[in-house]
Parts: C-alpha cells; structure tokens; sequence
C-alpha cells in the first residue's frame, strides 16, 4: 500500500457528516478549533496533504439541507448555499443573464472535474489572495450569512475576507452562505491574467448601474495584494461613462492608485503593468457589449 | 476503522477503510482496480479520474468515506460484456495511447463527453479535457478518435428515391 508517504495521505482524523445546522453547531461547539468544516474537500484535502492543517475532526457539510440551497428570489437577489458547488452554479441560467461578472469569475477556475467538487464558499473561505471569486463578489455587494451559538449574522464580504487565509469567522461558527442583492440595469464582467500559473497574478471585476442620475460604477482588484482592493480612483475615472479616454485614464490610475505586493508568483511592478492591461481589456469588452 | 460499501461498475463492494483514506487508495490498493492510476496526488492531472454518482471528479481529491453508498464507474465499467466501447476501439484505431499511463482516464472522460454531447466542438473537447494531461502528446490522436465516434454518430442521409433512380 502506498500509505505512509507525506503529500500522498492524510493526517488522522475523524470524520462526521451532519444532516442539518443543528448538528454542524453542535460538533464546532464540542471540538471548535479541532474541527475542520468541508464543502467540496478540494482546498482542505490538499492542505491536510501537505500538513498544513491536521485537524482532529472533519465536518463534512454536503449533506446539510439547508446549505444546499441555490435560489434567486424576484426583487430581492441569489442566495449561494455553502455546499453549493462552482458547477451547480455554471449550470444556472440567471448566473449568465444577471449576475455575468461571478459567472466569468467562476467559469474559468480550474477545470471541470474540481468545479464539480469545489464549492463557491470554500473557494471564499480558504481566503487565498491568487483566488477569484472574491473581487467578482465583492464588484456585485455580496454578504455572507455566518451562524453560530449566539445566532445569526451577515458581513460584507470585503470584510469577511481580513487577509491572507484570515477570515471574520469563529472556531464555533459556520458560514451558511452567500447572499448577492439583486443586480437592476447593469452589468459586469470579469478579467483576469494568469501566466499559465494555476493562481491569477492579477484580477479585475467590474459592474456598472445604468440608473440614470444613479448611475455608478463598482471595480475591484484581486491577486495584486493580499485581500482584494476596490479603487475609488478607478471607478471615478469611468463615472461619467466608458469612452476610449476613459479608458486610457481608468487604466493609469489602476497602474499608479491600486497598491501592488511582491511575492512568490510575480512583481509588484510586473503587476502594475498586468493593471493596465487588464482594466484595458475589461473595460473595452464592456464597450462593446 | 468502519465498513462502507460502494458500488463500483455495478457491483457492491464492501470493505473497512480510515477515515482518513483517499477514494483513489480505497479503488487501487483495497479493490485493486489498478486502472485509475496514481501520479500527481494534488488534483493536476487528472489521471486518478472516475465518476461518481455520474459525474467526473478526480479521485485524489475525494475521501472514500464520501463514496459510501454511493455508485463509482471507472473505465471497466464502460465496456459491454467484454466488447470494446467505440472510444476504445477509435483509440486504438488511432493510435491514441503511447506510454497508456494516461489512458484510461482519457478514455473514460472522452467516453463521457460522447455520451452527453455526442457532437462536440474542438473548443468542447478542450474544455471538457482540460483537466487531464498526456505527457507524450497524443492530444492530436485523442482528438482524431473522438472525431472518428462523432461523425459515425451522427445520422447517415439516405439518398432519396428520386435522385437515386435518375
């Protein structure tokens, strides 16, 4: 047997497979930090090969009912369940036609046997910087409904995310879910840059409200920096309406305002470039739509 | 230790497994279903790749706990009373397989493509594909043989009478 070697096994651990909330809270209220919540398993089976985690207990929370719930209700937006994976997701209608810039964000992660396993909320809560989601979710104003002990309570998911693999979550807390407002008249979309590398080296989503005199616009970059970065400059830069101008300026102040980190996958100043780039490419497309 | 039991390629197989333990290591070393192979170990290349409960994931990224219950195919499971599957002969029609460490997960991914689309787009077959890996390059042959079982399923047009008689 092939058991034994490190990268290619799993730590010990017990595993549970709780059917409803009620049981999830019970098992983090008895083991807490111990515990390892699972969706789809991708990101924690990897991590626990590397040993990087060795959790005591996994909770497996597939099975959960109401994790499982995927619904878009009329004036009020979609709810994402924990356990909801990235391919039930591709395979909504209302993904493409409402919420596109998740939809472009999403559609390209991996491949489609990991899509298969790998759910939107583990995807948010490994809190990876290289990751995807995240700035499409924060472009679109989304909250994650967390439950614990002392009840229930929803975060915005800028600040749900506090840095690199830091999330606003207690040991005996869980996240239900992701809750995404209703888009009226606008629309979004989602660019990213890769290298051939499996992470982004650099990401931008952007959505505009056609509101007449509301009109606004929300952009946001991953992966340049250790939690995602919404400019201001940008999105003022774009207020009055995309153009070939507007384009050029949205595409300095991405390059000189949104601040870039050095680390393992490229250079701050490579970044800076992969901003314009990106924000060129992004905004263009929205152009032409 | 516990008992799980999982159907795979239709029969129930019963054994005791860690909770700890991989789906892959439950298929290849406690069932010796030596087809579904063992390489990267991280999800890359797709090659420990089966389906479950009807859809494909890659089994080193699945604990075999998880499968109790539940069905498992692998590219046995394709095959009908020893007869090739017509992606299998196409394969060996064109050549597909090289060192054939690849293959059988190619075979069953493809297998399945054909299956729900039998009609794919060059862009579908690399989508569908695009988390497995040849490492001698026989994606050109891959791609020959799905084309090969695409064509023969679509519908033959039958000469009509008239024309055929004039």
């Amino acid at each position: 047997m092939s058991f034994g070697s490190p990268y290619t096994t799993l730590p010990d651990f017990e595993y549970h497979k709780p059917t409803s909330l009620e049981e999830v809270l019970g098992l983090l209220k008895q083991y807490g930090d111990e515990a390892k919540l699972m969706g789809g398993g991708v990101g924690l089976i990897a991590f626990m090969k590397e040993r990087l985690m060795s959790p005591g207990h996994v909770i497996d929370v597939k099975e959960v009912k109401e994790l499982k719930l995927l619904e878009n209700v009329q004036g009020k937006g979609l709810t994402i369940g924990a356990a909801v994976t990235l391919s039930d997701l591709l395979e909504r209608e209302v993904l493409k036609k409402d919420y596109t810039v998740l939809h472009e964000a999403i559609a390209k992660v991996a491949d489609p046997m990991i899509r298969r396993r790998a759910t939107l909320v583990g995807n948010l809560c490994e809190a990876i910087p290289w990751v995807d989601s995240p700035p499409a979710l924060i472009a679109l104003d989304a909250t994650v409904a967390i439950a614990g002990p002392d009840g229930r309570r929803s975060v915005p998911v800028g600040g749900f995310i506090r840095g690199p693999v830091d999330i606003d979550l207690g040991p005996s807390e869980i996240v239900t879910g992701v809750d995404i407002p209703q888009t009226k008249s606008s629309h979004g979309a989602f660019e990213k840059f890769t290298g051939g590398s499996e992470f982004s080296l650099a990401s931008v989503a952007v959505m505009i409200s056609n509101g007449g005199r509301n009109r606004r616009a929300r952009v946001v970059y991953g992966s340049v920096n250790s939690s995602p970065i919404r400019s201001a400059e940008v999105e003022e830069a774009i207020k009055d309406g995309i153009s070939p101008g507007s384009i050029r300026k949205a595409a300095e102040v991405a390059s000189e305002k949104v601040e870039c980190v050095d680390d393992v996958l490229a250079t701050a100043a490579y970044r800076r470039h992969l901003l314009k780039v990106i924000t060129t490419k992004v905004l263009r497309r929205m152009m032409s739509q | 230790m516990r008992e799980i039991s999982v159907t795979v390629n239709g029969r129930a197989r019963k054994r005791m497994i860690k909770d700890n333990e991989l789906l892959l290591d439950f298929l290849r070393e406690r069932l010796e279903v030596r087809s579904v192979k063992a390489a990267c170990w991280r999800g890359e290349c797709g090659l420990c790749t089966v389906m479950l409960d009807g859809h494909l994931v890659k089994s080193c990224l699945v604990l075999a706990v998880e499968a109790d219950g539940r069905e498992v195919k692998t590219v046995e499971g394709i095959t009908n009373d020893g007869e090739l599957a017509p992606i299998q002969k196409a394969f060996v029609t064109h050549g597909a397989a090289q060192c054939g460490f690849c293959t059988p997960a190619w075979v069953l991914a493809t297998h399945e493509l054909l299956k729900a689309n039998p009609n794919p787009s060059d862009a579908d077959l690399v989508e569908a594909t695009s988390g497995l890996v040849c490492r001698c390059g026989t994606y050109n042959q891959i791609r020959e043989a799905v084309a090969e079982v695409s064509a023969a399923s679509k519908p033959r047009r039958e000469p009509r009478e008239s024309l055929a008689r004039a």
